[in-house]
């Protein structure tokens, strides 16, 4: 595909991901950071924050399904998750976890199911969405292209 | 300027690492993911003081978060501000929540500031200015000049060294 028709895919799938409110101002702030020293770098941050909110989607999973929850490990990887979303810019998904806060501060095993339903929804959601993103950059720069800026 | 930069989520690591030496070099970071380790980097193991090996790593800041597993950020800062030897090195606390109450306990026991989550380039000017107010080192090898000698804008090329930061 020629490499102007790539751009403008990218940029709008791009600017829809912004307007979905799926990514915030921090995800720009992290592609801001990237230079070719660190050519790499949101892809590298990215990644860890899916290895980090899989790890912890399932520990969240599994001390949900206690016969006894222990609220406060909840809450503990809540507060990791909603840390490590708000530092990519996965607004949605932050989102949820500030709800799933107030839901294990109420001790309510009940909400915090649901709320660790939603997360995971979302989670997938925008890994999904930036897995697309990436794959988008990847085809400009094999097609001898530069992946244009969003700012 | 070595930071000792503590926080056990990875991907908050990697952005103050990247952060951190954006800054024309002025940092080098040593990360650990524990305020355990944050000890052992500053020469220090739980509840012992071997005098010896005190900030061996010769680290000029720490920049550790709050919450985390085990021993908080709070409990590393009072370990550090209870240390004779190592009271003078600035500790910044860092959280994704921005509660007063925290804020102010931090501050009360000698936290030199508390920055919000995510972590910005703005946090990094100020991080320059807690680590230019740092003593000379007793042991001499690191600070040449005393800092008011040192030109707010100096350029780090001209530095005799760059400090190093331990990002652990």
């Amino acid at each position: 595909m020629e490499i102007g028709n790539l751009q403008r895919r990218y940029l709008d799938f791009a600017s829809t991901l912004f307007h979905e409110g799926f990514l915030d101002n921090q995800f720009t702030q992290l592609q801001q950071l990237q230079d070719e020293s660190s050519p790499e770098f949101v892809l590298e941050v990215v990644t860890l924050f899916f290895e980090d909110s899989e790890k912890l989607l399932d520990e969240l999973s599994r001390t949900l399904n206690q016969q006894a929850v222990d609220f406060k490990k909840v809450d503990a990887h809540v507060h990791q998750l909603k840390g490590s979303s708000a530092s990519i810019g996965a607004q949605r998904v932050k989102n949820v976890c500030v709800a799933f806060r107030n839901c294990c501060e109420e001790m309510n095993q009940e909400g915090c199911l649901r709320c660790l339903r939603q997360v995971r929804n979302e989670y997938f959601l925008v890994k999904n969405k930036l897995e697309t993103l990436f794959a988008l950059e990847q085809q400009i720069v094999a097609a001898g292209g530069s992946v244009p800026m969003m700012w | 300027m070595r930071v000792l930069v503590v926080d056990d989520s990875p991907v908050d690591r990697k952005i103050a690492e990247m952060l951190l030496k954006k800054n024309g070099g002025m940092f080098e970071v040593i990360p650990v993911d524990s305020g355990i380790k944050a000890l052992e980097v500053l020469g220090l193991n739980e509840g012992k003081s071997e005098r010896t090996h005190i900030n061996e790593q010769k680290i000029d800041i720490v920049l550790t978060d709050y919450f985390m597993p085990h021993m908080t950020g709070y409990d590393l800062l009072k370990t550090v501000k209870e240390n004779s030897n190592l009271r003078s090195i600035p500790v910044v606390m860092m959280s994704s929540e921005n509660d007063p109450e925290i804020i102010s306990s931090c501050k009360g026991i000698g936290a030199e500031d508390f920055f919000v989550k995510p972590f910005k380039l703005k946090d990094v000017q100020r991080l320059r200015t807690y680590a230019a107010k740092t003593p000379m080192c007793k042991h001499g090898t690191k600070r040449k000049l005393p800092v008011d000698v040192i030109p707010e804008n100096s350029s780090y090329e001209s530095c005799p060294r760059v400090p190093k930061v331990a990002v652990a």
